[in-house]
C-alpha cells in the first residue's frame, strides 16, 4: 500500500496516542515520564497512528508499543531492531520507532546496533537506559557501574559499563542524543527531532528503576546534575567533540543532541527503493520468471 | 547402444571438473535428453578435490544414479576421496591421465575389475592441442563426444556463448582440444560400444537447481522480502533473489547473522509482504526463537532449510535428512509448524509455491525442508505450466472489520483471523510474543492461553486432508511398500522400477508433506501392508520415528536408515526389502507373493 506522503495532521494530540492499556511499570518508573514524551513529540511530528510502527524487545521498556495507538510489536528479546528494518524496508512510507532497555539493546541484542546504524534506516532508537534489569528484579546489566552490587553480583560488578552513547557514535550514526524524562519538555523536543531526522536517529533516555536503581540515578538526583549541552555551547555538527563528551557516561548527565550530521547520507530504505526503481523495467512478468532456466 | 548413463569425473579444483559436467549436461539438455548433474567438493576454499556426476537419459532421470557407467580420474588422490559417491563397478568404463603413472591393471580399486580401462594422456593433448592444461577439461568433452556420441556440437554452441566476449583465439584453442579428445576416442574404439541412443522427441528444457528454483518460485509466489545470512548449502536462494527480487519491487537483506536474517523478514511480514529466509542445520538452530514468535503473533512466513550433515558444522558441503525433528520439534512451547519437502529440481517449484500459500493461508511460519543433493543438483525439467497454480494472499480484515472493535487474533470457526497490516486505518493493534487476548492485549490467564493454543492448532487441520501433498507409486494392493521422501524419493521410485521389472510387487508412497502427519493417508497406504522400509539418509530414521508416534504402524515396517554422504542405491533398497519380507515370513507372519 502506498501512503500519502506525511501530511500533517495538525489536530493529533498527544491523548490520540494513549491506548487504554494500563502500564505495569512501578508507580514513579521513569517509563511512564518516556512515554508522555513518546505522546507529545508524536502528536507534533502529526503522523495518524495506523502510519507508525511501534517495535520492541523484551524487559520492562519494551512494553512502550502497547501504551500506544501505533501498530505495536512487542517481539523478542533483542530483536527488535532486525525486525524494525523488516518493516521499514518493506514499507518505507511508515514511520519506525523502535524502543528497549539497555539490556535488550546492548547485552541480547548488541550485535544488532552497529548494523542498524551502518545500514543507516531511517528509523528512531529509543533506548531506556537504567543500568539494571528491572522485569527479572535486579541483575546486573551491560550499563551498570562497575563495582554494583545486585542479585547477581554479591560482591559488586567486575565490569566496566559499556557506553551506548560512544557505541552508536563511533559506528556513525547520523543523530545522537541523550534524554531524560527529569526534563520533559526537553525529551519531547529532542525525541520530536529524531524521528524528523531523515535516517537512523539514537535516543539514549536516562529513565530511572524506581524499584532497583540506585538512588544517584532517581529523577531528583537527575535534576540536579544534569547539563543541557545547548549550555554548553556543544557544536552538535562536531563528531569529534560529540565522542569526546561521551566519554563522560556514566560521570556526567548531559541531555540535548551529542551530533546530528547536518548533511544527512542516503537512507538504505531510500537506496532500496531506488534500486527497485532501476531494475523493474527489466522484467521477466513474473509468471514467466522460469524462462530464465530455458535451454536453447 | 545405451539409453541410459552414468559418467563420473573427478579431480583438483583448477581441473575445470564441475565447469565440464556443466558445459556437458547443457549441451545435452539441447540435444533433448533428460539429465541430473551433482556436484561434490572437499571443504577447502579452492583446490582441493572436486567432482561431478552427470546422468543422462532418453528417459526422466530420478536420481543421480549409482555405480558409474564411466569413471574419470584426473588424479587417482582426488578420485579416491570421493568413495561411494562415485562408485566403480564390474561395468564402469575407467579413464584416467596416464601421467599419474599407473598401470591399468593397478588401479587403486581393490576388488574391482572395470569393463575398459583407457590411461589417457590428458594433460599432454591439452597442451598439444590448446596450449594450456587448463584445457584438460575440454579434452574430456571431446572423449565423452567421441566414444558416447553425446555433447560434442552442444558443448561448442555452449563455448560460443560464454567465451563470446574473450576473443577468437581461446574459442579456438578449444575446439581444437575437443577435437583432439575426440579423435583420441575414433583411434581407440571401445570394445563393447556403448554410443547413446538419441531421444525420440527433442523439446525445449528448463535446466537448473534447487536452490535457484526456490528463489524463482519465491518471485512466482509474490514473495517481495528475503532477510538471510550466507550458508552452506543454501545461500544460492539468496544469491539468485538478489539478483532477480529488485525487478519485482522487493528486496534482500544480507543481514549481520541468522537471527537478524528470519527477524527481518519476521518484519517484512507483519508489515503486509510476502517473506522468506533460508538457511541450513546451524542456522536453523539460531532462528527457532523467531520462529516461535512467528507462530505466536500468527504472521506467514516461508523458511527454508537446506540440510547438511549435522549435528553442529557436520558435513557442510553433503546431503542428509536428519533435521527433520528440528523441523517439526525446535520449539518452546506448543507449537504445530508445518513441514513441506521437495523431492527433486521441478518439485521445488511447487513445493516452494505451496509453502508460500500455506503460510497466507494460515498465517504461520511453514518449513520447506530441501536438502543439499536437491539444491545444489542440476536437472533438466519440462517446462511449467504456472497457470495452474493459484497463488493465496492471507485474509484481511473487511472495511467493516476495522475501527475501534478490530480484533486481530478473533476468535473464528476455522480459527483464522483477519489480519491488518501498518498503513491500514483501524487495524492498529499489538503484536506480541507474549500471550495476548483476541486484541493482542498481552495477557498472564491460564483460559484465554488455552483458547489462543487451541486456536492456532485448530487453523492448521485442513493441511492433513491435503492428499495432492502425498505421492503414491505402484501397485495399491502390494503387501510391500516404500515409503521415502525428500531426495531419497528418487532413489526410492528407481528401486520401484528395479522391483517391478523383478517380478516383485512393491508400493511407494512419497510425503511432502512431512508435519503434521496426514494419519488417514498414511494409514489407507498401509492397510494390507506386511513388509515395508521407510528409506531415509540420518542415522535416526526420524521420519519413521514420528510415524510411529503418531501411527499404529504394520509389524513388518523397518526403518532403513544411514548417515549423510553415503547415497543409497535403487538395487540394495530392493535387496532390503525382499530380505524385510523373508524376515517377516520366517518369524511366522504371512509371507508377501513375490516373483
Amino acid at each position: 500500500m502506498t501512503l500519502a506522503m506525511p501530511a500533517p495532521v495538525p489536530t493529533l494530540q498527544a491523548k490520540d496516542f494513549r491506548s487504554d492499556l494500563k502500564p505495569i511499570w512501578c508507580p514513579g518508573c521513569g517509563d511512564f515520564g518516556v512515554v508522555q514524551a513518546v505522546y507529545r513529540a508524536l502528536a507534533a511530528v502529526g503522523r495518524p497512528p495506523h502510519e507508525i510502527a511501534f517495535i520492541s524487545g523484551i524487559g520492562c521498556s519494551s512494553r512502550i508499543p502497547g501504551y500506544t495507538t501505533a501498530y505495536g510489536f512487542n517481539s523478542v528479546h533483542g530483536r527488535a531492531l532486525p525486525i524494525a528494518q523488516g518493516i521499514k524496508i518493506a514499507h518505507p512510507e511508515l514511520l519506525v520507532l523502535v524502543a528497549g532497555g539497555d539490556g535488550d539493546g546492548f547485552s541480547i541484542g548488541g550485535g544488532h546496533v552497529a548494523h542498524a546504524v551502518r545500514r543507516n534506516i531511517d528509523l528512531t532508537y529509543i533506548v531506556m537506559d537504567n543500568q539494571i534489569y528491572g522485569l527479572t528484579k535486579g541483575q546486573l546489566s551491560p550499563t551498570s557501574p562497575r563495582g554494583l552490587k545486585t542479585v547477581t553480583s554479591m560482591y559488586g560488578s567486575l565490569e566496566e559499563p559499556l557506553n551506548p552513547l560512544m557505541y552508536v557514535l563511533s559506528y556513525g550514526a547520523p543523530f545522537v542524543a541523550q534524554g531524560t524524562p527529569a526534563d520533559l519538555p526537553g525529551l519531547t523536543a529532542m525525541l520530536e527531532e529524531a524521528i524528523r531526522y531523515p535516517g537512523f536517529s539514537f535516543v539514549n533516555i536516562q529513565s530511572p528503576c524506581v524499584t532497583y536503581g540506585e538512588e544517584s540515578g532517581q529523577i531528583k538526583a537527575q535534576k540536579e546534575k544534569m547539563k543541557a549541552l545547548a549550555d554548553m555551547k556543544h557544536d552538535p555538527t562536531d563528531r569529534i567533540k560529540a565522542l569526546s563528551l561521551a566519554q563522560d557516561y556514566g560521570r556526567e548527565l548531559y541531555t540535548g543532541v551529542f551530533f546530528r550530521d547536518p548533511n544527512p547520507p542516503p537512507t538504505y530504505d531510500a537506496l532500496v527503493k531506488a534500486r527497485q526503481a532501476e531494475l523493474s523495467a527489466n522484467a521477466l512478468p513474473r509468471q514467466n520468471i522460469l524462462d530464465l532456466f530455458l535451454q536453447k | 547402444m545405451t539409453t541410459d548413463l552414468v559418467i563420473g569425473m573427478a579431480g583438483s579444483g583448477g581441473d575445470g571438473i564441475v565447469s565440464a559436467g556443466e558445459s556437458l549436461i547443457a549441451a545435452v539438455a539441447t540435444e533433448g535428453y533428460h539429465a541430473m548433474m551433482t556436484k561434490s567438493f572437499g571443504s577447502q576454499i579452492r583446490g582441493g578435490e572436486s567432482s561431478c556426476r552427470v546422468r543422462l537419459s532418453t528417459e526422466p532421470v530420478l536420481n543421480p544414479g549409482g555405480t558409474l557407467d564411466v569413471a574419470i580420474a584426473l588424479n587417482w588422490e582426488d578420485f579416491l576421496k570421493f568413495g561411494g559417491e562415485l562408485p566403480v563397478g564390474g561395468n564402469t568404463i575407467v579413464i584416467y591421465e596416464s601421467k599419474t603413472g599407473v598401470a591399468p591393471d593397478k588401479l587403486p580399486l581393490p576388488g574391482v575389475t572395470p569393463a575398459e580401462v583407457f590411461p589417457v594422456p590428458i594433460a599432454d593433448m591439452a597442451k598439444e592441442s590448446a596450449k594450456t592444461d587448463k584445457a584438460k577439461n575440454t579434452v574430456i568433452l571431446g572423449l565423452i563426444a567421441g566414444w558416447f556420441g553425446i555433447g560434442g556440437d552442444g558443448v561448442m554452441k555452449g563455448l560460443r556463448k560464454k567465451l563470446a566476449k574473450k576473443g577468437p583465439e581461446l574459442l579456438e584453442a578449444n575446439e581444437r582440444a575437443l577435437a583432439a579428445g575426440r579423435k583420441y576416442a575414433q583411434d581407440h574404439p571401445l570394445k563393447t560400444p556403448r554410443v547413446m541412443e538419441r531421444p525420440k522427441t527433442v523439446s525445449p528444457k528448463l535446466l537448473t537447481d534447487g536452490n535457484d528454483m526456490c528463489g524463482a518460485a519465491a518471485i512466482f509466489s509474490g514473495c517481495q522480502f528475503f532477510g538471510g545470512y550466507p550458508i552452506t548449502p543454501s545461500t544460492e536462494i539468496m544469491q539468485f533473489l538478489s539478483r532477480e527480487i529488485w525487478k519485482y519491487g522487493g528486496s534482500v537483506l544480507q543481514a549481520e547473522d541468522e537471527i537478524a536474517g528470519i527477524g527481518a523478514a519476521v518484519g517484512a511480514s507483519f508489515a503486509g509482504k510476502k517473506a522468506m529466509t533460508a538457511t541450513s542445520g546451524p542456522g536453523m538452530s539460531l532462528k527457532t526463537e523467531m520462529l516461535g514468535l512467528a507462530t505466536i503473533a500468527e504472521l506467514p512466513l516461508v523458511l527454508v532449510n537446506v540440510q547438511r550433515g549435522g549435528p553442529s558444522t557436520g558435513l557442510p558441503t553433503k546431503t542428509e535428512q536428519a533435521d527433520l525433528y528440528q523441523a517439526a520439534f525446535s520449539a518452546h512451547g506448543d507449537v504445530l509448524r508445518p513441514v513441506l519437502a521437495p523431492t527433486c529440481v521441478a518439485d521445488t517449484f511447487e513445493i516452494t509455491v505451496e509453502a508460500f500459500n500455506m503460510a497466507e493461508m494460515y498465517q504461520t511460519p511453514v518449513v520447506i525442508l530441501s536438502d543439499q543433493e536437491i539444491s545444489q543438483r542440476k536437472e533438466t525439467c519440462d517446462p511449467i505450466d504456472t497457470s495452474k497454480f493459484r497463488l493465496v494472499d492471507r485474509l484481511r480484515p473487511a472495511n467493516s472489520e476495522l475501527g475501534t472493535h478490530y480484533a486481530r487474533y478473533r476468535f473464528t470457526e476455522s480459527g483464522i483471523s483477519p489480519i491488518s497490516e501498518p498503513g491500514m486505518p483501524g487495524g492498529n493493534y499489538l503484536a506480541a510474543g507474549i500471550e495476548h487476548n483476541e486484541k493482542g492485549a498481552p495477557i498472564s490467564g491460564g483460559i484465554m492461553h488455552a483458547k489462543m493454543n487451541e486456536k492456532r492448532f485448530r487453523k492448521l487441520n485442513p493441511i492433513r486432508t491435503r492428499r495432492d501433498l502425498f505421492q503414491t507409486y505402484g501397485d495399491p494392493n502390494a503387501p510391500l511398500a516404500l515409503i521415502a521422501w525428500g531426495s531419497v524419493a528418487g532413489v526410492a521410485r528407481e528401486a520401484l522400477r528395479v522391483a517391478e521389472r523383478k517380478g516383485v510387487k512393491v508400493k511407494l508412497l512419497v510425503p511432502r508433506l512431512l508435519y503434521p502427519i496426514a494419519e488417514e493417508f498414511f494409514n489407507d497406504f498401509l492397510s494390507g501392508v506386511q513388509a515395508g522400509l521407510v528409506v531415509e539418509q540420518s542415522h535416526q530414521g526420524q521420519l519413521y520415528h514420528i510415524m510411529k508416534m503418531v501411527l499404529d504402524l504394520p509389524k513388518g515396517l523397518k526403518s532403513y536408515a544411514r548417515s549423510g554422504a553415503n547415497p543409497f542405491q535403487p538395487a540394495e533398497i530392493v535387496r532390503r526389502l525382499r530380505e524385510q519380507a523373508q524376515a517377516m515370513h520366517q518369524s511366522g507372519d504371512s509371507m508377501p507373493q513375490e516373483e
